[in-house]
């Protein structure tokens, strides 16, 4: 990526370029970049936020929408409360001021993927200002200006076919957050940073699924440069940038123009730029003097939004655990490593969260959680992580298609630590439910051994039976010499060794077929 | 059949209109009229709608080219509500276009002839077709020619109680947030009123009670506990006045606000006020002069906001998804939105919507928000406070309602229009001048207070003239019954 950038930008060649990611400060060293995000994330809402249409994902075009989304003569808003308390929320998690009073305004203009000719946002009076995010890598703590609500517009695809822009209104009129962040960040590294703790945090409370590709995260990025000592830079802001791969390569080619400019003696135009990723770098969108007069104006059928601190405390206490608090336990609890932690926690878009902020199906974390319940979470963790979401993940399935109930993962494990079954039949088990999930409820880890032919197999018990011999030597050899009876002392150890799981009469066989074996 | 005399009127479109007075655009086919009286209105009653409330089963043109074709999948929760009541919807009525208008002439079906006849039989030969006022001209026509039993309106700034006045019949705009708006076409949101034009304050009443009710759709539907609160109230007073003798005004406080007397005003409209307000006298009334003193800005305040709205709300209309699409030009930039709508809005709108449009616009323009719409606002709020320092109860809308002591009234009166109608060749040529019309209307409308115009008087030139009596917010019953009881003084 780098080297593209050096084809692109001859003039300073004279700089080193780094091949790994977090030496721009090296590479920009007398330089400062100030960068500050606006994130759009749509709200994990059942409904939209000022109509009582479906919210959509990938249902077919113009198939979720109402009168008012298409803004038909006649129709009025009316206020989705969910979103809400999902906003409430986020401004909880990210520490910020909820305001007991917001307001709506209507910003004005005309485009194709905007039916009424405005969107409905909070301009003057957003829901909750202030807040921070912590950086735990960089150490940042990122400042945060606002976040508020607003209304997100149409899906407008171009289709080279027909020569046409088609327009599909599911999305029109969806909830999303507006979270915008002071320019607290001084790299790269730091916003793509910002991004991913952002996106942990709103799905760790279920407001957001934050997810880039999938569209329901959006980033606008304003970047300026200056030189260190001297005041912030005149800023440009980048839109559109649909992954944070896209952010860092973004605002990396960014900062590039601004210090060739400056070093030119040329000044940095304030614009809006877009970005290309073919070519990994930005392009005007337009100046400062053809930005667009929104002519705001106060919403006049939607009156204050008024949030009680009772209402406020409601929310907090109906929240689920935040992903610092949540790592943490897991680690002190359970004796998790971070890591162990950070991929139990960052499965699917929602730890165990649904729409409107509702606890839905188990995620990962209550499973493991579950089946952890007097077993050793260590093993637990590690049958979780490597053979279960392996599985999940290879069929490119969210955690609730999972098919082994935590009781069941449970029983194998135990059956593992005694000794009934190897590791590799566990393994052999979980496949054979993934690929024919037992239609019986509740699954039976005993009759699916049974016609997998699994059940103490004579190499598991033979196992057992050469440690039992391995432990009792003089025993054995008295065995061997003939003396029966000994041997059903080195069968009780068999069974001691197997916690009494094993099957007596065929411990008795195996241990007579080892020992006959050795003479 | 009507015949056109003078020059603008021959260009009339008489042949084509449904009725005398082009007062219907639409008339509905159903027979419906066998209304077993299950409603609460009397049976058969025929009710006329103005062309921008929503129906599904007649068109809803708001009498614009733009929705000449549109056929809405939906009933206003008013129709609805009216038809659940046993109402027969008689058809639609002509309006100015997207309720913009005082005179009802900016229609694309063609100018509201206004049906009444003055008394004198010599000038009536010779009388050129006046005005029936606007926005609400063809609902007002309806009643007055007896072809309907009521019909419903929509008053912004004055659009019920001006064709009212004009047409001689009663008009009331009720509290704002009293009646849903759901299906309205939106004007301008915080002014927009459903309202009531009857021949008499009886129907309208029997119509208001079948229609205000808490609409959950409507955001800014008043909740029932308010009503409920403003309606112990009124329950009072008209306890107390239930005991009055027919015919008299003892005990009740009437407010002359001195600012509704413009220089504008005809001057036998002075001197006739004066006559009835002698009467009013004689029969009990108290009668208490009152000042109101940000009347003189509310016109202008009036036409800022609801312009500043009006370009807001007319934004949807771009002829994509409903509406009269206009073909781009050949060398249309099809890239450049603007440049696309542009062409079926200019098409579609008619000049006076398309004016207020572009003032709306400009007083929403960063450079003038300030000047114009933020002092608007603040002229409003005075004009409110203006009243709620009149008025004898509080206002239950606010946290602290601060009501006068001592002196408060029941209701401010006051003559509803400046004059006459006009006669319709006039009223053509408007610009400012015509916006004067609306200049007694409009601070009720800023305040959102009730308002009914009943019939009072005739001007020099034999037409009629209605009368404005105002009262606290949701004390629409306390006005209704007053403006009953003028019914009864000679004319």
């Amino acid at each position: 990526m780098y080297k593209r950038l050096c084809v692109v930008k001859p003039r300073i060649s004279k700089r080193t370029y780094a091949t790994a990611s977090n030496s721009t400060a090296d590479q920009w060293s007398g330089w400062e970049t100030v960068i500050g995000i606006e994130v759009h994330a749509q709200i994990k809402s059942r409904r939209k936020l000022f109509s009582e249409s479906f919210n959509s994902t990938d249902e077919p075009p113009n198939t979720h929408v109402s009168l008012f989304d298409a803004a038909f003569p006649g129709t009025l808003p009316r206020l989705n409360r969910y979103c809400v308390d999902l906003a409430i929320r986020t401004a909880l998690a990210l520490n910020a001021t909820v305001q007991p009073k917001s307001a709506f305004d209507r910003k004005h203009y005309f485009y194709r993927d905007l039916p009424s000719g405005y969107q409905i946002t909070q301009n003057y009076a957003p829901l909750a200002t202030g807040g921070f995010l912590y950086l735990d890598k960089a150490q940042r703590r990122v400042g945060l200006k606002q976040i508020q609500l607003e209304q997100d517009t149409a899906k407008s695809t171009y289709a080279p076919s027909l020569g046409a822009t088609q327009i599909d209104l599911n999305r029109a009129g969806a909830g999303l957050m507006e979270i915008v962040s002071q320019p607290d960040m001084r790299s790269p590294e730091e916003a793509a940073a910002y991004v991913r703790t952002l996106q942990a945090l709103l799905r760790s409370v279920g407001a957001s699924d934050g997810n880039m590709e999938q569209g329901s995260l959006r980033c606008d990025v304003n970047v300026s440069v200056n030189r260190i000592g001297e005041p912030f830079g005149t800023r440009c802001e980048i839109k559109n940038l649909n992954s944070i791969k896209a952010v860092q390569v973004a605002i990396t080619s960014e900062v590039y123009r601004h210090i060739d400019l400056i070093e030119r003696g040329l000044p940095v135009a304030q614009e809006t730029r877009g970005f290309d990723e073919e070519r990994a770098e930005t392009f005007k969108l337009r100046s400062k003097e053809d930005a667009p007069d929104y002519r705001y104006m106060p919403d006049p059928n939607l009156p204050p939004l008024l949030v009680s601190e009772a209402h406020v405390d409601k929310v907090r206490q109906t929240m689920p655990e935040l992903p610092p608090a949540l790592s943490a336990r897991l680690q002190v609890d359970y004796g998790l490593t971070e890591k162990q932690a950070e991929v139990l926690m960052s499965v699917d878009s929602g730890v165990n969260i649904g729409y409107d902020g509702e606890v839905a199906p188990p995620g990962a974390v209550p499973y493991f959680e579950e089946v952890a319940r007097g077993r050793d979470p260590k093993v637990v963790v590690n049958w979780i992580t490597q053979e279960l979401l392996a599985q999940l993940s290879r069929r490119d399935e969210p955690f609730i298609a999972n098919p082994i109930p935590p009781s069941a993962l449970g029983e194998l494990i135990d059956l593992l630590q005694a000794g009934q079954i190897t590791g590799t039949s566990v393994k052999t088990l979980i496949r054979h439910i993934f690929n024919s999930p037992s239609s019986d409820s509740p699954l039976s880890i005993s009759t699916l051994m049974d016609e997998l032919g699994l059940k103490a197999t004579s190499s598991d018990l033979r196992a057992v039976c050469e440690k039992a011999v391995s432990l009792l030597p003089q025993e054995a050899e008295l065995v061997r010499k003939g003396n029966e009876k000994v041997l059903m002392k080195i069968v009780g150890q068999v069974m001691k060794l197997s916690k009494g799981t094993a099957d007596g009469k065929a411990a008795r066989e195996m241990l007579q077929e080892i020992l006959r074996a050795k003479e | 059949m009507q015949t056109a005399t003078t020059g603008f009127a021959a260009n009339l479109p008489l042949d084509t209109a449904l009725d005398d007075f082009n007062a219907f655009v639409s008339l509905s086919t159903s027979t419906e009229g066998s209304n077993a009286g299950r409603g609460a209105l009397p049976k058969g009653a025929k009710i006329a709608i103005k062309d921008n409330l929503c129906t599904a089963d007649l068109p809803t043109t708001c009498s614009s080219a733009f929705l000449q074709d549109f056929r809405p999948p939906y009933d206003a929760t008013v129709v609805s509500l009216l038809r659940t009541a046993g109402g027969d919807i008689a058809g639609k009525t002509n309006c100015d276009e997207f309720g913009m208008g005082s005179f009802n002439t900016n229609s694309t079906h063609g100018p509201v002839i206004n049906p009444f006849k003055p008394q004198d039989a010599r000038t009536q030969a010779s009388e050129a077709p006046r005005s029936a006022g606007g926005s609400s001209g063809g609902s007002a026509a309806a009643v007055a020619a007896d072809l309907s039993y009521a019909a419903i309106g929509t008053d912004t700034g004055g659009s019920v109680r001006l064709p009212a006045s004009y047409c001689g019949v009663v008009g009331l705009k009720p509290s704002y947030g009293l009646v849903s708006r759901w299906g309205v076409v939106s004007y301008a949101d915080s002014l927009d009123c459903v309202g009531i034009l009857a021949k008499s304050v009886e129907r309208v009443q029997n119509v208001f009670d079948v229609i205000c009710r808490f609409d959950q759709k409507d955001p800014t539907s008043i909740p029932q506990d308010v009503r409920d609160r403003s309606k112990s109230r009124t329950d009072h007073s008209l306890d107390v006045w239930s005991h009055l003798a027919p015919g008299r005004f003892d005990g009740i406080k009437i407010g002359i606000p001195q600012e509704y007397f413009p220089t504008e005003m005809d001057a036998s409209l002075r001197s006739q006020f004066r006559k009835t307000l002698e009467t009013l006298k004689e029969r009990g009334a108290e009668l208490v002069p009152v000042s109101l003193p940000s009347t003189k800005y509310a016109l202008s305040a009036y036409y800022v906001l609801a312009s500043a709205e009006a370009s807001s709300n007319l934004a949807r209309y771009d002829g994509v998804r409903f509406g009269t699409y206009q073909k781009p030009a050949p060398r249309t930039d099809l890239s450049d939105t603007s440049a696309v709508y542009a062409q079926s809005r200019s098409k579609g709108f008619g000049a006076e919507v398309r004016k207020r449009i572009l003032l709306g616009t400009y007083a929403l323009t960063a450079d003038a928000f300030d000047n114009y719409y933020l002092q608007a606002q603040r002229i409003r709020h005075a004009i409110k406070r203006d009243f709620n320092s009149v008025f004898r109860s509080p206002n239950v809308l606010l946290q602290n309602p601060n009501p006068p002591t001592t002196g408060g009234v029941d209701v401010v009166l006051h003559p509803t229009a400046i004059n006459s109608a006009p006669r319709l060749g006039d009223a053509v040529q408007q610009g400012v001048d015509g916006y004067v019309q609306d200049v007694l209307t409009t601070p009720a409308s800023l305040a959102g207070l009730p308002c009914v115009s009943v019939p009072w008087c005739v001007a020099a030139d034999g037409w009629p003239v209605g009368m404005s009596v105002v009262g606290q917010w949701g004390d629409d019953r306390v006005v209704l019954r007053v403006a009953e009881l003028t019914e009864d003084l000679e004319r």
